[in-house]
Parts: C-alpha cells; structure tokens; sequence
C-alpha cells in the first residue's frame, strides 16, 4: 500500500513535471498567460507528491515494512529509529529520491518567493527546473525504484552498512546534496537568460544569495564528509583523492570562481560568456559526480553497485552540456562589447587570475580522476594516478589561491596606484615576512611549508589590517568603539565582511591540512600487555583487551594508557565491530584532540583474548584541529554575507545581497 | 594589438606552467595496473616502475609475523603466480582466497615488495546466516574466517 502511494505520486509528479516543460512553450507561442501560470503550478504540485513520495518510503522505513526491497536491504528490525530514517540515503535509490526532493524543495521555494517577480524570465527558469526533475523522477520511476517490491517478504532485513550507521552520515549526504541542487537555481536562471535572451546582470543579481547558499552547502557537506572520514572510517586520513570525493569537491571549484567572477561582472559588466560557462560546468559536475559514483566505472568506496543508473546520468550530462553550450553559441552576438582590463594590477584582474587557477585546479583533478578511463580507451592499459599526483600538483595552485586571497578583497579595481599597493600592502607584507623569519628560526625550514605558513599569514595580516584601517576611520567619523564599528561594518557591507570572515575560515582549514600533511607521523606495533609504544613526545601503554556483546553487534576493544611527556592524557580504547551481518569487522578509532596536534590510535588487530596481544597503529596528526574550526568560521561568515539584516519589516529578499 | 598579445602571451604562460605541473605530478604518480601474467611475460615495459598488480592471494601461501608485521604472500590470476612481500597492516578484508591489489616495485628477485595492500570490498552485504554467532576471540587482519 505504501508502496503503491509512493510509486504513483513519483508516476503523477513525472505526467507534472513533463507538462512543466510544455506549458512555457505554448504559453510563448500562443501569447497565453495561463500556460505561464501552470508552470507554477507544475512546480508546486510536484513539491506535494514528491514529498508525499519520500514520506512514504520514509514511513516504510520506520515501520520496517520489509515487503518493499530498499527497506528489507536497509534496514533491520534492530535499526534504531533515526537510522531507519536515513535510510532514505543509505543507497541508491533512495538518495537519488532524495535528491530530487531536496531539489522540488528549492523549485517550489523559487517558485513562492518570486510568485510576483521576474514575469518573463520565470517560466523559463521553472521549466529549466521542471526538465532537471523530470530527469530525476524518471531515472526514480523506471531505471532505480526505491518502491520495488520483494517476495517472499523477508523476515528481518540486511540492514545499512555499518559504516553509515554514524550521526554525521544524517548531516554528509544532504548537505552535498543540498549544494549540488542549490547550485540547479542560479544554472536555471542563466539558462533562463539565454532563452529570452536578456543577458544583463538581473540573473545573477538574484541569484546571488543562491549560490552563495549553495557553495555554503557544498562547503559543509564536503567538511562533513572529511570529518567523517577521520571519525568513523578509522584510517587516520580524511581525504583520500578518492574518485568520489573528486566528485564532491570538484563542483565546488567553479562554484567558488563563479562566486567572485560574478562581482566582476555586477561591477565592471565584463567576463558574461565565462559567468555563464562557469555556473554551466558546476551544474554539469554535479550530474557527472552522480554519472562517476553510480556507474562504477571507477571503483571506489562510496561507489555503489552498478546498474543502468550511470549510462542514464551519461546521457542527460550530453544532454545537458550540448544543450546550455548550444544555446549559449546562439546567443553569442547578445554576449559581445565587453569592456577589457584596464590594468593587470587591479580587483578584476585578481579575480580574473583567482579564477583561472581554481578552473586550472579543476582541470587536474578532473584529469586525474578519470586518467584510468583515458589510459584505457587510448593506449589499452589501465594507469591510475593516485594521491601523490593530486597533491603534487594542486598544492602550487592552492598556495597561489591563499596568495590571491590576501591580494584580492584589498586591491583597487580597475587600476591600482601605487600608493594604493604601498597603503594596503606594505605592514601585511613586513609582518608576515616577519612570522617567516620567526618560523625559520622555529626550524620550520622546508620550501612548500614555510612559503604556506607565510601566505596564510599574510592573509590574516592583510585582513585583519584592512579591517583595522575601516575600524579607525570609524572611530574617527563617528565616535564608535571598535567592536560597534565592527557590527556597523559588518551590517553595512555584509557581503564584504561576510566573505573576509569566510576567507579565514579558509586560511585555518587550510593551516589544518598543510600540518597534518606536513608534519604527520605514522607508527604501528604489536603490544604484549603492559609494554608501551612511544611515539614522538607521546607514550602509548597497552592495558588489555575487553570484549562486550552490544545491541547489534560483538565489540572488542583494546585499552591504551597514553602519556604526553610523562604526563597522563587517560585511556583510549579503539575498538573493532563485528557485525553479524558483516564479513569482516569494522573499526572504530579513537582520537585525542588538541589545537596543537590529534593522536590517533586504531586497533587493527588482536590475538586470544585471554593472551592480550594487541596490534596498534598511532598516527600524529598536528594542527588538524583547526581544519574543523575553520568550517566554524565559514559557517559564521556565511550567516554574516547572507543574514537579511536590512530587511527589518520588508520581509524577506532573497535578492538584495547588501 | 600589444594588448591582444599580452594577453596570448599570458595565456601561454599560464598552460605552459599547468601543463609542467600535471607532467610533473603524472610522473611521480602514474600507476600502472598490471596481472602476474603480464608481469611474468618479458614484453612489458613496465618491470621496473611503480606497479598495482591485482589478483588473488594463494590459499595456504599466507606466511606472517605478527611481531615485525612483515607478511608473505602470493598473489595470483590464475595463469602466473608472484611472491609478495609486505611490512606494515594489511586492510581488514585482506585474506586468502579473496582478491587484494597489491602496489609497489618488483625485485630483480621476482619478488614483489607492496607497499599497500588493498582488499577488494564485496559491494553487497551477504545476509545473516543462521547459527553463526559472533563471538571473536581473537581477530587478525586476514584471518576473519577463522573466527567461531
């Protein structure tokens, strides 16, 4: 029965979303209003049933109704009730209903808030949202049914992957999820654009706190992935350069460009073709994350099973691609006159370089992440590149990111005078050559840690001292204390504020991953009770082993005394799961962390319970911490760029940006 | 036209310098993926660089010392058979009669010496079977069938 309402409502929603993408086109040739209208329309009443759809399978879940196939394999009569609710994206199926939940969720939420605005570009952007959703419903309807019923119904189910059953696997999933369809909205609003061909600067205006929106989304769902990553998959890493992080994180490298290309356009009317190429190639990326970790074309942890799904998301990705590019070509003679660079010393032409990097970054992750598929089809042997060439060759060109980060926000635009440079420059530039000496001295003396550590010092300098300059010269106008000149600053100028609080968020993360990749170390250790493992300035103590029966499944667990240049820290117990349902055990490691370095301890192995013999693998991992905190950070400086302040009484616009 | 020329000149710095730095990171990192018989034939041209070899660890092959953490192994495709060698942690899934891609150098010897070993993941979760309970007394990575 369950199945049947969600099944159909997914059948019903499709026949909506398919009219959604006829309607605008009546509607233009025959000059009627109400075709224009029922686009809306279409929209809305896919919200309805595909929410009613994902209910359902929600419901089933919770109620463990094993008649239907993706409850008996997701769940098992043991699942506690919250993990029978994520469920929902604990495979295939399920997450792409998700998906196209999420997006009908952002669909009807555009369609609400600009119910009255935009009259000739809104019923291209809904029926851009409407194909996007009949894609989705049809790959749901016939490639991928999450409804598909299974007999005989089975008593118990398999259950989730115990690796999922963890309280950042509710966040990961829809956060990147979040991201990936909230950055459907500014691509459906150029698409739009260059339908009726009025290629101004009204789209990205409005959808400016969109794919803000969507980048914060993105962000998150990749930290929390990373995260966990190092909390839950117990090798001590929280990135891998896994194809399927690739997937996840490459999005966010054009979304990142199109966030400050955009201000150029919105300032200086220049870079129109490259805006509306870049939000096309993030939209793209995200159907080719789906098409990489639904084909396994390339294996992978998150991979799931093949199936049909990934030659469908090949096809659309085509679609997709010939299509905007097509249409983009057409209307080339709308996108001409630019003004150029008035100088290479200015705000464009950072943002310009800024973006020319991220895209260049974007290029060699791509490459790298499908270099087996190339190596295969060209010279029929199968080469893979892993990590190393991702590190070796992103590094240079995040470092010069970190360089433009601190240039960028600070310099004129269109041409900046010297003594603008010598103004804004000059003390972030002494003091952060200072922090290099001091560092140097310090022996911190390799090249690509000491060039890092000082970029990111200039940052925060040139940051903090701009800010500084603006704090003053309020002080000084107005009377105001600093930290009421702040919050004016801030409210004055969200954007700008908002984006120099993000940008620190970035430099902290970026701090957490040049010390851990820097400075890590590794140990590993079979441990007769009572002998100790030292590692660095730590001391790690076996104590022995304990093994407990647990609601869904047998734990062992190794206790570790460990002390901090003879100063006790307590016990760590990493532990293994060993599941019923499971071939082999799952791990669980176990950290301590501090903002000056984590210590990491993993049980790989043991032997007789009763002889205590433990196999331990240690790993160091300095300034990690501030990787997390960073993600803080950008969550504060997102609220602060997007918060509706102004709007006091005005309700709320998603457009004004401030 | 300077313009114009300044900005192709800038371009070319600029794909000069990309195309230096993934030509760099590709020879540092560029894994071949080669089987024990394409390893054991003469004509392959990649004997002395960096390998992943896939196949299937030998059933009764596995020698290991727990307290060096050192393991030996062969690993096979059903036509050739190569000797590994490996230090350090095998993944959990790792063990006899499964498969396992091992990456690192082969020997003058014929002895492959991995540097990482990586366990092919069984995609789908096998069901309960009945009766077997699952009290561990004693769990090394490699061995899990082993277990009551």
């Amino acid at each position: 029965m369950t199945a049947t309402i969600g099944y159909s409502s997914v059948l019903v929603a499709l026949l909506l979303a398919l009219w959604g993408i006829i309607a605008p086109i009546i509607g233009s040739r025959t000059g009627r209003e109400r075709f224009f209208a029922s686009t809306r329309a279409a929209i809305l009443g896919q919200f309805l049933l595909v929410t009613l759809a994902s209910s359902s399978l929600i419901y089933a879940l919770v109620t463990t109704d094993f008649s239907i196939k993706y409850v008996a394999f997701n769940t098992t009569r043991a699942t506690p009730i919250y993990y029978r609710v994520t469920g929902l994206w604990g495979a295939l199926e399920g997450s792409l209903l998700l998906w196209e939940w999420i997006l009908i969720i952002f669909s009807g939420l555009v369609a609400w808030i600009y119910k009255d605005r935009h009259r000739e570009l809104m019923p291209w952007v809904l029926m851009i949202l409407s194909t996007v959703s009949a894609f989705f419903l049809a790959v749901i309807a016939f490639a991928s049914n999450p409804f598909e019923s299974v007999f005989p119904v089975p008593l118990d189910g398999r259950g989730l992957n115990p690796l999922l059953e963890d309280a950042n696997m509710i966040t990961h999933p829809p956060l990147l999820y979040a991201g990936f369809v909230g950055l459907t909205v500014p691509y459906a609003f150029a698409m739009a654009a260059l339908i009726i061909g009025k290629l101004d600067e009204a789209w990205i205006v409005t959808t400016r706190r969109w794919t803000l929106t969507a980048w914060f989304f993105l962000t998150m769902g990749n930290l929390v992935g990373a995260w966990w990553s190092y909390h839950v998959l117990g090798w001590g890493g929280y990135w891998a350069w896994d194809p399927v992080e690739n997937a996840a994180f490459m999005p966010w490298l054009p979304a990142t460009a199109f966030l400050h290309s955009v201000q150029v356009q919105e300032r200086r009317r220049m870079l129109k073709v490259w805006n509306l190429s870049l939000i096309i190639i993030a939209f793209s990326l995200t159907i080719f994350g789906t098409f990489l970790t639904r084909s396994g074309i390339l294996s992978s942890i998150h991979a799931f099973s093949s199936g049909p799904v990934g030659t469908v998301f090949l096809a659309f990705l085509s679609f997709v691609l010939l299509g905007s590019f097509g249409l983009l070509a057409y209307r080339a003679d709308h996108l001409k006159g630019q003004p150029e660079l008035d100088s290479m010393v200015s705000r464009e032409s950072a943002f310009l370089l800024n973006n020319v990097v991220l895209v260049s970054a974007l290029f060699t992750i791509f490459l790298g992440t499908i270099f087996p598929l190339i190596s295969e089809a060209v010279v029929g042997v199968q080469v893979s590149v892993g990590a190393p060439y991702f590190n070796s060759v992103t590094v240079p060109l995040f470092l010069l990111l970190v360089f433009l980060m601190g240039v960028g926000p600070m310099i004129a635009w269109r041409m900046a005078s010297w003594d603008n440079l010598k103004r804004n420059f000059l003390w972030p530039a002494v003091a952060s050559l200072l922090c290099a000496l001091v560092l140097f001295v310090w022996k911190i003396r390799d090249f690509l840690p000491l060039l890092g550590f000082t970029l990111l010092a200039f940052v925060v300098f040139s940051i903090l001292f701009d800010t500084a300059l603006a704090v003053r010269a309020r002080h000084r106008l107005a009377g105001e204390g600093i930290f009421s000149a702040l919050a004016t600053l801030a409210r004055r100028n969200q954007r700008r504020y908002g984006g120099l609080i993000v940008h620190l968020g970035i430099v902290l993360i970026v701090l957490g991953i040049a010390g851990s990749m820097g400075y890590s170390v590794e140990r590993e250790a079979t441990l007769q009770l009572g002998e100790a493992l030292t590692v660095g300035r730590y001391h790690v103590q076996f104590e022995g082993l304990r093994g407990s029966q647990q609601p869904t499944h047998y734990r062992v667990e190794a206790a570790f005394r460990v002390f901090n240049q003879g100063h006790e820290l307590g016990v760590l117990s990493p532990a293994l799961k060993f599941f019923p349902n499971q071939q082999s055990p799952v791990g669980r490691a176990v950290f301590r962390s501090t903002l000056a370095e984590d210590i990491y301890l993993i049980l790989s192995g043991f032997s007789e319970l009763q002889q205590n013999r433990a196999t331990l693998k240690v790993l160091l991992r300095p300034l990690l911490a501030w990787l997390w905190f960073g993600g803080l950070v950008i969550v504060f400086g997102t609220i602060v760029a997007i918060w509706p302040f102004r709007q006091k009484g005005r309700g709320w616009r998603m457009e004004d940006g401030g | 036209m300077t313009r114009r020329r300044r900005f192709v000149i800038g371009g070319i710095i600029i794909v000069g310098a990309l195309t230096y730095l993934i030509y760099g990171g590709m020879r540092q990192a560029m894994v071949y993926f080669v089987t024990p018989s394409e390893l054991k034939g003469q004509e392959t041209p990649a004997k002395d660089r960096f390998l992943r070899m896939g196949g299937m660890v030998v059933m009764g092959s596995l020698q290991k010392d727990l307290k060096n953490l050192t393991y030996q192994f062969q690993i096979t495709d059903g036509v050739a058979t190569i000797p590994v060698h490996f230090r350090g942690i095998p993944p959990d899934l790792f063990s006899e009669g499964k498969g396992a891609v091992v990456e690192g150098r082969i020997g003058k010897d014929g002895i492959f010496t991995a540097s990482t070993i990586m366990a092919k993941h069984a995609e789908e979760y096998s069901p309960p079977e009945p009766g077997k309970a699952s009290y561990p007394n004693s769990f090394t990575p490699g061995q899990e069938e082993k277990r009551p």
